[in-house]
């Protein structure tokens, strides 16, 4: 029995940046059930191995577009929509991002569509390898 | 009296296979032609990438009527979402709000729709801003009446106030077949005893269900704070005893879950229908895990299509499946085959 996959399995990397490593990221599809603006995504929680990272250190990039999260409060752009069914990017800038071998992520996608009462909150664990 | 009910699917339906890219909105479109339905109800959001975009594109709306066409279906409803908290930091003007209706309003019309599903947060004054749009447009604005919420309520009064007050016949409702719910679907519990629950705990929720079925539901208020009313009707429905029930007999985080989520399903009368059917304009017949019998696990279809029968509907059944959302943690989810059941299951009651 497997479970639906949340995230892309070839999608976790370290980020180089003119030679040194400067974060790291994955490939993540929305647990929702439609393709939202970018301003209704309220939050994106990034825990690996036990540590949290700092909000404003995460970004998110859809269409080639890159983000941070304060900036997504205000993106409703068609163009930039977190479409059903398609990876966003999400990464953490971190010096140094993570050291070679298995990982364990727990994000939480915080999603705040208007017509329901509380926000979507999906956790989304998985362990995964860092080359 | 006559009626002619017709069948119809929501692409909802199909939320997993599309998640996973097996499915496009053409492969939607297929299956549900394959499954037997002759109606289409859309999320555009959920299939339409870039949206609103290329609704607005000529060359997109041919291609969509071609689809249809080589499909042999007809449009039944577009599942609008009004996003009127589209920024975190205000809700959006009643003017703003009442543009976004027209909007969808508009596209839904460009799509062939004539019917436009608004959900229950869609502020009155929204929906009696549209009111002019709409009938310029021929589309019908349907509120959707999902649990907890009910038909002959205190909340639906408020609505029927608005259509008396006004006299449209341009808003009613669109009632969800999860209002219809003789117990708790069984994947729920199927899931519950994957995750650790105990069956002394899962028989207290059942149990409990069936007390609200035999008493009857208490139903929800009209209340613009959704919350609020959806807690007070809880209340008045027995969830503290029946919480403090299971922890007494030591449930656990899936036997708290099993209980809390017991709350999601309700049973009206199906004779509600039939008191309300001028203000139906469609029907989603939500359902959970039809079996290999053709018999759906919780949802009462033959006596809600009676009930259709002899209030002599006429317009569409259109399948929602939600059953996947119980699996698809701990396994594949097959919506194909469960829409095809589905729809045997309603044409069965239909023409039998």
């Amino acid at each position: 029995m497997a479970g639906r996959q949340i995230y892309n399995p070839d999608g976790f990397k370290n980020i180089e940046k003119d030679g040194k490593i400067v974060g790291f990221q994955c490939e993540m599809k929305a647990q929702y059930y439609r393709g939202i603006t970018l301003s209704i995504v309220r939050d994106i929680k990034v825990n690996v191995d036990g540590t949290d990272y700092n909000r404003e250190d995460v970004r998110l990039s859809v269409n080639g577009e890159t983000f941070t999260l304060e900036e997504m409060r205000t993106v409703i752009d068609s163009d930039y929509r977190w479409e059903f069914g398609d990876y966003a990017t999400v990464s953490v800038m971190t010096e140094g991002g993570l050291t070679a071998g298995t990982h364990h992520i727990k994000a939480v996608q915080v999603i705040d569509p208007s017509y329901m009462p509380f926000q979507v909150e999906a956790v989304c664990e998985a362990d995964f390898d860092i080359k | 009296m006559s009626y002619d009910i017709k069948r119809s699917v929501s692409l909802y339906s199909y939320q997993d296979e599309y998640y996973d890219k097996k499915l496009d909105l053409e492969g939607c479109l297929r299956e549900t032609a394959k499954a037997g339905a002759t109606g289409v109800e859309l999320l555009a959001e959920q299939m339409i990438r870039r949206f609103p975009l290329p609704i607005e594109d000529e060359e997109f709306r041919a291609q969509w009527f071609e689809m249809l066409k080589k499909y042999g279906l007809e449009p039944s409803c577009y599942d609008a979402f009004l996003e009127n908290h589209i920024y975190d930091n205000r809700m959006l003007s009643l003017g703003e709000q009442i543009n976004m209706m027209n909007r969808d309003i508009r596209l839904a019309s460009m799509l062939g729709f004539p019917v436009l599903r608004t959900l229950v947060s869609t502020p009155m004054d929204v929906i009696e801003g549209s009111l002019e749009y709409a009938e310029k447009m021929n589309v019908k604005i349907g509120l959707e009446v999902h649990a907890p919420f009910s038909l002959n309520s205190g909340w639906a009064d408020g609505y029927m106030e608005m259509i008396h007050r006004t006299g449209t016949r341009y808003f009613g409702f669109v009632p969800d077949m999860g209002i219809f719910c003789k117990n708790i679907p069984d994947v729920l519990a199927d899931k519950a005893r994957r995750h650790g629950a105990k069956e002394e705990c899962i028989k207290i929720v059942d149990d409990a269900y069936a007390a609200r079925m035999a008493k009857g539901f208490v139903k929800i208020k009209y209340d613009l704070n959704l919350g609020k009313a959806n807690m007070e009707y809880r209340m008045a429905n027995g969830m503290q005893e029946m919480m403090d029930a299971v922890k007494a007999a030591g449930g656990g985080p899936a036997d708290m879950e099993y209980a809390a989520n017991s709350f999601t399903y309700s049973w009206s009368d199906p004779q509600d229908l039939v008191d309300n059917i001028d203000y139906i304009f469609h029907t989603h017949a939500k359902f959970y895990n039809v079996h290999e019998d053709y018999v759906e696990t919780a949802v009462a279809i033959p006596e809600v299509v009676e009930a259709f029968k002899k209030a002599g509907y006429k317009g569409f059944l259109s399948s929602e499946y939600e059953g996947g959302e119980h699996l698809r943690a701990d396994m594949e989810v097959d919506s194909i085959e469960q829409v095809r059941r589905h729809q045997e299951a309603m044409r069965r009651a239909i023409e039998g």
